[in-house]
């Protein structure tokens, strides 16, 4: 018989919702089926996906509560009476901020049925390509068939399952998001929090890798006043540029978090008292060694939700290292007429941005009667640790990897925000980098920035890179003055020189 | 139990009866004031009320649906009146879920599938 709808999308996230909604305005029959499972902790949540959920709006928005801290202290500097120290609550900051998410899953939920996308609270698995089994709650079952089926399912947090006591004991960014209370104990004492244990599985994309949570959480946790330690076996930031990465971590370590470099966990006990004992293997020293918290967040890299899906009964091929979708160019999968947007996918940066331009143009190619592919090149993306990083295009190494160090010219500048002058802040960090071709019309690569506002900073930039910008180009843009922005448009030391990269004031 | 309605009029009134039935499910339909003839000064209250009643029967039981007139339209236009700055409405009709972020606001209170949804989602 002929199939009930054109577009079936399983998966309500950032790609699946733009790539629904896009069909439908072309007239088209299209339901999204999407369903969260409840984390080991029990955590669950409404329409939207990870972005809205358990990602990047949460997450932003604890990121300028512990940046509000900041400047409350900056405040008196600049006559501002304000009591010191500030106290923060955490339940207060949870509250708005899950009730801001909940008007989001209600926001999704009224556009769909605005735009006529039927919507099914369901976890969908194949009975075949062209067919949809999908399990309420409740457990009723329902079968959906459609001529056309998207994959937009998306990731969850992984468990370090070999380290006895992680799954019991541990929480992840699905949990963190929706605690009521605070992660750390209660108020008047600050005592210890939360121990990120972080490696890195994440596979290296040269053009934009995902933003890091466990550093990001760190990052607000650290801000908003709770003792926080991140423990890391490698590096941070794996796939970003090393030199910025390290330059983030050094900002974090020099604004209170702890890290526990070179180390791994190897078992999670409670305590009587209900802390958590953790116990890790230091690799520098040799040693084993063990402190309580009351929190532990796992930040281990996530997982593409792919297994309950039945991928093999309909053929779908899924890269076998990472269990990840394998799509081209089209987003198609190996079987004609399913295909994957989003996380779920081999190769493409886990950012939803890019997850939402490769929903919406499928949905055109599909429907539209459009050619265009997505362009996974030069996407900008920051990461919202407590001093941001904002990047576009290629990082140092990388581009010394394509085009080989005589071939490219870094230039770079470290530069004091004006704001920080008069707060007595320290702007170590703060550094701005732009790799270009050296030869020719000197074409910029790349482009790092370090500093408030990172991602407002990098965007405007992000379309210069993409147009192919280049140094004469940028050389010829006025800053605007005063801003960090403008120190973009100045640079001109280059690495090679040696000379010192500290910019003067005006 | 089925449901029951409760008609208020004004600020106070409205609270008072929202936290007279506090633990139960409130829905609120927040309409501009009748004149003589019944007719409200807000036109859009006007078409959204027979498509709200009509979806009545869809709430969970136990539920308590607070027909609620805000004032003239004077009232409703100044931007710091109880309703606006407490309760943060928009415009009329606000149809809602008490003590919940899920609204329907203006045009969104004609469909009848949204009025249903707002009724019947967890």
């Amino acid at each position: 018989g002929r199939n009930e709808y054109d577009l079936l999308v399983v998966g309500g996230g950032s790609g699946g919702l733009a790539c629904a909604k896009e069909a439908a305005q072309f007239g088209r029959k299209v339901a999204v089926l999407d369903y969260v499972e409840p984390s080991p902790q029990g955590t669950k949540w409404g329409l939207g996906g990870t972005c809205v959920n358990v990602g990047c709006i949460p997450k932003k928005l604890m990121h300028q509560a512990a940046l509000l801290g900041s400047a409350l202290k900056d405040a008196q500097h600049y006559g501002w009476n304000t009591a010191q120290p500030v106290h923060h609550t955490w339940s207060v900051m949870a509250q708005a901020v899950q009730n801001y998410v909940k008007s989001l899953n209600w926001g999704h939920r009224v556009q769909l049925q605005d735009k006529n996308v039927k919507y099914f609270n369901m976890k969908g698995s194949f009975s075949d390509p062209h067919t949809i089994r999908g399990l309420t709650k409740a457990g009723k079952e329902t079968t959906v068939t459609a001529e056309n089926i998207v994959i937009a399912t998306g990731g969850r947090p992984k468990y370090p399952l070999h380290i006895a006591g992680a799954l019991e004991y541990g929480i992840t960014s699905d949990d963190l998001f929706w605690l009521k209370e605070s992660p750390g104990k209660t108020p008047v004492v600050y005592y210890l929090f939360i121990l990120h244990v972080y490696e890195n599985t994440v596979s290296i994309s040269l053009t934009g890798a995902s933003p890091d949570v466990s550093l990001e959480c760190a990052g607000f946790l650290t801000g908003i006043g709770l003792d926080t330690t991140v423990m890391m076996r490698s590096i941070p930031l794996r796939g970003f540029d090393q030199q910025m990465a390290s330059l983030v971590t050094e900002h974090m370590e020099s604004y209170g978090t702890k890290f526990l470099k070179r180390c791994f966990p190897t078992k999670v006990e409670k305590l009587e008292s209900n802390r958590l004992q953790v116990t890790w293997k230091n690799t520098d020293l040799g040693t084993e060694e063990t402190d309580s918290f009351n929190t532990l967040m796992w930040a281990v890299g996530r997982a593409p939700a792919t297994e309950t899906l039945n991928l093999e009964t309909v053929g779908v091929k899924t890269n076998s290292e990472n269990g990840k979708i394998i799509v081209d160019a089209n987003e198609a999968t190996s079987v004609p007429h399913i295909y994957a947007v989003g996380d779920i996918t081999e190769g493409r940066p886990e950012l939803t941005p890019t997850a939402i331009a490769a929903g919406k143009l499928l949905a055109r190619r599909l429907f539209g009667q459009s050619s265009e592919l997505m362009d996974y090149d030069n996407v900008p993306t920051t990461v919202f640790t407590p001093l941001e990083y904002g990047c576009v295009g290629l990082s140092e190494e990388a581009a010394v990897q394509r085009y080989g160090s005589d071939n490219i010219e870094v230039y770079h500048a470290y530069y004091k925000p004006l704001e920080f002058t008069v707060a007595e802040r320290d702007a170590t960090q703060c550094y701005i980098k732009m790799v270009c071709l050296r030869e020719r019309e000197q074409r910029i690569l790349g482009l790092h920035f370090i500093g408030p506002n990172a991602g407002e900073v990098i965007q405007g930039f992000a379309l210069g890179i993409k147009c192919g910008a280049t140094y004469p180009q940028l050389m010829k843009t006025i800053g605007i003055h005063p801003t960090c922005a403008e120190e973009i448009t100045k640079l001109h030391i280059t690495k090679r020189s040696g000379l010192d990269a500290t910019v003067t004031g005006c | 139990m089925g449901w029951e309605e409760k008609q208020v009029r004004g600020y106070p009134e409205f609270v008072q009866t929202a936290q007279r039935y506090h633990g139960r499910p409130i829905f609120a339909l927040f309409c501009g004031d009748k004149d003589a003839e019944g007719k409200s000064w807000c036109p859009d209250c006007v078409t959204a009320e027979p498509v709200v009643r009509k979806e009545l029967h869809n709430m969970p039981d136990e539920s308590v649906f607070i027909y609620c007139l805000v004032g003239d339209r004077a009232y409703w236009k100044d931007p710091n009146n109880e309703f606006r700055k407490n309760l943060k409405l928009t415009g009329v009709p606000t149809l809602l879920k008490y003590g919940t972020p899920q609204k329907l606001v203006e045009e969104e209170c004609f469909k009848a599938e949204l009025v249903r949804m707002l009724f019947t989602e967890d």
